[in-house]
């Protein structure tokens, strides 16, 4: 299997060579960037899997950086903050970053995550039992990962579709935060409540014709959410 | 229904008079009638009468000449001049003088009459536009003073200079010459300004007072104007001090709007001066409503900005704590990374990895405890609180007991120092000092490239003692040459790769040398370096 090529940007070099030494130690294979622009030119010129994103930059800040790959590519994005307030975090997660991590963190944190980011990239272990789940427009095919809303395809990113297919494999049934949040992301995730929110907003985003009454994705206050078929 | 229109005739046919005075008073006007011209212009003087006919010749007068001295009397008497058929020239020549019209005697009854109505017709008119334009221009004098007043005052939104000029623009445009304002504060009326009064009367009034005592606090709390004629003989104690200077009569006057009091004008007239007419208490009330407009305005500008003021400082609470945070968890993040790096079982590192992790963990912890000690210097200093202690030093002296961290700092520079040797010695905190001349030389060796010069000058002007750093680096823009001195400020210039500052180096150097009583600035344009000054007053 080739090396996962990842892209750390951090406008300390202190910083991205403590990333680079353990990445690279771990099998990865290593980018750097010290600021946003070069960020930007590197995942334009090169196949990337991953990135990990400070946010505080000068030039391009992580943030800019974050949108600007959203709107044409689903390459998950860790974002590593120094603010650490709960307002910076949703606001990185609703630009369409698929994990956030306050300075300082653990080494072996950071790999769980990075794990995480490439679990929902899909194996064939995950993929469920049906091949198909169909309802009221909504079509997920699970073996090709294809989402469509009324024949309209919706690109998703790997933590969105991970979350769709959890909750359409299990419609019908309520599926608690802890639940998604444990099947979705992973056990030590399990009081990060605010990603389940802001995910499911973003998924609500793009496949519900109004977001603000939703047709697909139900929440069921203070327990969780479901994808009712009836 | 308006009085009986009076009328007087002049003639010397004494029947004549009597047969006409019973004719018109027949017809409801009250008539006088004198026989020589004499008697009829002193009883023109008497009175006034709404008409006369003058006989054109009288034994006493030519008639056009006595006609010329009744409308000189009463300019809008309306005058029928009675002709003999002989006389005709005369009438028509009084009619240029400003008779109404002339008659020929013997009289037609009804043509009199006739005469009289039309007469008494065009005079009602003459006086009723008379009247309307008294009054139009009296209310375009009370606008054009209103606008005058509104203009003044709506200048600023500085609440004591709106006193002070509203007050001086009532007494130019009424000629009131003493005023005062109470405004409504803090559940009281606080004198905010005078006119007019000796700074012996003033300091006599009194300052505050209870918002429902005495004339003052009725006008406020029922918003009505009250108008004191025996003010000399009142007995209202806070407006004793005004009663000096001969004065006669009182007039408050409530500032309002919207039925809603902030306070209260007064004024007092002297006995020379005017006296408070209807007319005038409408003007003041009205200027009282600009002068209300404009308090309010200023009231509301100074809540807003000192709302504002407290965002401001909010927001920079919020941010300084945010540059904080991202300073602190940078270097810990390094070090927290690098020791979790040694510690993970799934990972052995190579030996000098392993050193690079330690080395990380070492220097950052430097950095983190150089960042800890920059912070409890500028609380110190924001808080007033940073100890100096003074001695007499030669700036030389301090260079040379910080020589050694310079050079060290200066390894890939050169350092130049140029200080004269008739340097007076200056009262200042040694170390303090020193660690601004180092902050200098550290900004200059990260903004400027290996092996280019750093020169260190200091020169006295007699007042003060000037001390400079100055690089050849990429320099500084213009608008970020006051900004560079705020605390947290990150220059984008430093040299790729190099670990970024604390943010506060320069924050730290403004406030040791205005501890001392001195000023740092810095003269540079981009790419021609940068000449960091500071000066220390000789006392």
């Amino acid at each position: 299997m080739d090396k996962k090529r990842i892209l750390v940007v951090d406008d300390d070099t202190a910083i991205l060579r403590l990333l680079s030494t353990n990445l690279k130690a771990r099998g990865y294979e290593v980018i750097t960037a010290t600021d946003g622009e070069e960020a930007l030119e590197a995942v334009q010129k090169e196949y990337i899997d991953l990135i990990i994103l400070d946010i505080m930059m000068p030039k391009v800040d992580g943030v800019q950086v974050c949108r600007h790959i959203r709107e044409w590519s689903d390459i998950p994005i860790i974002i590593l903050s120094a603010r650490g307030d709960e307002n910076d975090k949703v606001k990185c997660l609703e630009l369409g970053a698929d994990d956030y991590l306050t300075k300082p963190f653990g080494i072996a944190e950071l790999m769980a995550r990075i794990n995480t980011a490439f679990r929902h990239r899909g194996d064939a272990s995950v993929a469920p039992a049906q091949s198909s789940f169909t309802y009221d427009g909504l079509e997920i095919n699970f073996a090709k990962r294809r989402v469509t809303v009324k024949g309209k395809e919706i690109t998703l990113t790997p933590t969105e579709y991970s979350l769709l297919q959890q909750l359409a494999v299990n419609s019908d049934k309520v599926l608690t935060h802890s639940m998604l949040l444990h099947s979705v992301w992973g056990t030590e995730y399990s009081s990060e409540k605010e990603y389940l929110r802001v995910f499911v907003g973003r998924l609500r985003r793009k496949l519900e014709p109004d977001p603000k009454n939703p047709r697909y994705i139900h929440t069921i206050p203070g327990v969780g959410y479901h994808l009712a078929t009836s | 229904m308006k009085g009986r229109e009076s009328i007087l005739v002049v003639d010397d046919d004494l029947d004549f008079l009597k047969i006409i005075k019973l004719i018109l008073e027949n017809k409801g006007y009250e008539v006088d009638t004198a026989p020589s011209a004499n008697e009829g212009i002193s009883r023109l003087k008497e009175r006034f009468y709404n008409a006369t006919i003058l006989d054109i010749s009288l034994p006493d007068a030519d008639g056009t000449e006595l006609l010329t001295k009744f409308l000189e009397i009463h300019p809008d008497i309306i005058a029928i001049m009675l002709t003999g058929h002989s006389s005709v020239q005369n009438a028509v020549q009084s009619l240029n003088r400003g008779a109404f019209a002339y008659l020929e005697k013997p009289l037609d009854t009804e043509t009199l009459l006739s005469v009289i109505n039309r007469g008494l017709e065009k005079q009602r008119l003459v006086l009723e536009n008379r009247s309307l334009m008294e009054e139009l221009e009296q209310r375009n004098k009370v606008t054009n003073t209103l606008l005058s007043v509104s203009q003044a005052v709506s200048e600023s939104l500085d609440l004591q200079q709106i006193v002070d000029s509203s007050l001086e623009k009532v007494a130019y445009y009424t000629g009131i010459r003493i005023s005062f304002i109470y405004l409504y504060e803090n559940d009281r009326l606080v004198l905010k300004g005078t006119h007019g009064l000796s700074r012996n009367q003033v300091a006599q009034m009194e300052k505050e007072i209870q918002k429902d005592s005495g004339f003052i606090g009725r006008i406020f709390k029922q918003v009505k104007p009250i108008i004191i004629d025996d003010f000399m003989n009142s007995t209202d104690t806070s407006l004793e001090p005004l009663k000096k200077k001969g004065c006669q009569s009182f007039g408050g006057i409530p500032l309002s709007i919207l039925g809603e009091s902030i306070g209260v004008m007064g004024v007092v007239t002297s006995t020379t001066g005017h006296e408070m007419t209807d007319n005038n208490i409408e003007l003041l009330t009205g200027i009282g409503r600009e002068i209300t407009i404009a308090v309010r305005n200023a009231q509301l500008y100074e809540a807003a900005s000192s709302a504002k003021a407290l965002q401001e400082l909010d927001n920079m609470r919020t941010e300084f704590l945010a540059n904080v945070s991202h300073e602190l968890r940078t270097p810990l993040a390094v070090i927290k990374g690098s020791a979790n790096s040694l510690l993970q079982p799934d990972v052995i590192f190579d030996e000098s990895t392993r050193q690079y992790f330690l080395q990380s963990i070492d220097k950052d912890a430097d950095t983190l405890t150089r960042l800890v000690d920059d912070l409890l210097m500028m609380s110190r200093l924001e808080a007033e609180a940073l100890e100096v202690k003074r001695k007499p030093y030669k700036i030389e002296e301090v260079v040379e007991a910080i020589r050694d961290r310079l050079d060290n700092l200066t390894v890939k520079h050169q350092l130049q120092i140029s200080i004269p040797n008739d340097m007076p010695s200056v009262n200042i905190d040694d170390i303090r000092i020193g660690q601004v001349l180092t902050n200098l030389v550290e900004n200059a060796v990260k903004f400027s490239d290996d092996n280019t010069t750093i020169l260190i000058e200091a020169e006295s002007n007699g007042k003060e003692i000037i001390v400079s750093v100055s690089d050849q680096g990429s320099g500084i823009p213009p608008e970020l040459h006051m900004k560079i001195f705020e605390r947290f400020f990150q220059g984008n210039g430093s040299k790729a790769g190099r670990r970024k500052g604390t943010g506060l180096g320069l924050a730290i150097c403004r406030g040791i040398v205005e501890t001392h009583g001195g000023k740092i600035w810095v003269e540079s344009q981009p790419n021609k370096g940068a000449r960091f000054n500071f000066s220390l007053p000789l006392n």
